[in-house]
């Protein structure tokens, strides 16, 4: 099985070795490579990884400081030429520390750490659905989320991401199937990427919804739906 | 007779360490010529900001500077190069102006000027080489 991983890395020699690295594996697919942290931020704000080689000491930002602001917890290998950083790594839980550069067999033995079902998150994500709420397993954890804090659910691939006002939660779900799971009552599929909670649109337009101030699209198959649903007069 | 079958040899600069550079990509010298050529591609840009921390005495910047380009001279068999980095990147932790790094600067900045000749110098005779490895 192949795990998506992406590699933020400001040194081209280094990001490029790594990327011969993974290709050599057969076990990587590389997705995209970043030299710096906030390009890696808003990559990871929309595509699911399962795997960040990732290098500390970047131009505006660290590697730490992405890790600090992701939405969920893919594993991480950090990659750096400054062995100082293992006990923030260990801090962070990461899965290894290769220091640059390393070798293709000391790569494979990274590769060895990451728990076999690294990509797989769960495959049931959704344990219970109640009538207010439903449980999530994200990061680990199982999370409830009340349906009111729900403002819309996104879908992401084979992924969906939950936001709420506070925070997103990202699971390995789809559309689809979250459609039968949650509350009817509260929710409705306004297009094939969202699902939005009813409650909290504020306005809505000609192809759109606003939902705190996240412009949503609402698809031709789904209008009639949505707009019998509104309290209209 | 016997050497017949034996693929060429590269021998490089005596100052790469040869060891190193196969344990990261055995006798791939088409990889190594990549590399190197990466690694030039890259140099004078890296260089500059080394150079650039220094003329505005920022030590911070400069420590940062000397930490990025050092994995370059791993990838490039050049272990005392970085080693010197890190020996510098050391000194800038420890400096409480910039002044006390004068001697120190003009040091590594010869270091890695150096450093590039010899990168150059071996990509340019492995390009050689590898056009005509027979």
């Amino acid at each position: 099985m192949s795990l998506n991983c992406i590699i933020v890395e400001d040194l081209q020699v280094a990001a490029d070795y790594l990327n011969r690295c993974c290709e050599k594996s057969g076990q990587l697919s590389v997705k995209g490579h970043f030299a710096g942290v906030s390009d890696a931020l808003a990559f990871l704000n929309n595509n699911v990884v399962d795997l960040i080689f990732l290098d500390v000491e970047m131009p505006g930002a660290t590697g730490f400081d992405l890790l600090d602001q992701i939405a969920y917890s893919p594993k991480v290998i950090l990659t750096t030429s400054k062995p100082e950083y293992a006990f923030d790594a260990f801090e962070y839980n990461v899965t290894d520390f290769l220091k640059k550069p390393f070798t293709y067999q000391r790569f494979l033995d990274a590769l060895k750490k990451l728990p076999p079902a690294a990509a797989e998150v769960s495959e049931n994500t959704i344990t219970e659905t109640g009538v207010d709420h439903i449980f999530i397993k994200s990061d680990g954890k199982l999370i409830r989320l009340n349906n009111e804090d729900i403002l819309y659910i996104e879908s992401m691939g084979d992924y969906v991401k939950f936001v709420t006002g506070e925070k997103k939660y990202i699971t390995h779900n789809t559309i689809k199937n979250l459609e039968e799971k949650v509350s009817k009552q509260s929710f409705i599929k306004v297009h094939r990427s969202y699902i939005i909670n009813i409650d909290k649109i504020s306005n809505i337009r000609e192809n759109g919804l606003f939902i705190s101030g996240k412009e949503i699209p609402i698809s031709k198959a789904h209008k009639q739906e949505v707009l019998k649903r509104l309290n209209i007069i | 007779m016997g050497n017949e079958t034996l693929p060429k040899q590269f021998i490089f600069n005596e100052k790469m360490d040869k060891e190193a550079l196969y344990s990261l990509y055995t006798d791939d010298f088409a990889y190594i010529e990549e590399i190197f050529a990466t690694t030039l591609q890259h140099f004078d840009g890296d260089f500059s900001n080394v150079q650039l921390a220094y003329e505005n005495a920022n030590i911070e910047d400069l420590r940062k500077a000397v930490h990025k380009i050092k994995p370059t001279f791993g990838y490039a068999g050049l272990l005392e190069t970085q080693s010197f980095c890190k020996n510098f990147e050391d000194k800038c932790a420890a400096a409480g102006s910039i002044a006390e790094l004068s001697d120190a600067y003009t040091h590594i900045k010869n270091v890695l000027l150096e450093a590039k000749d010899i990168i150059e110098n071996e990509y340019n005779r492995l390009k050689a080489f590898n056009a005509n490895p027979l």
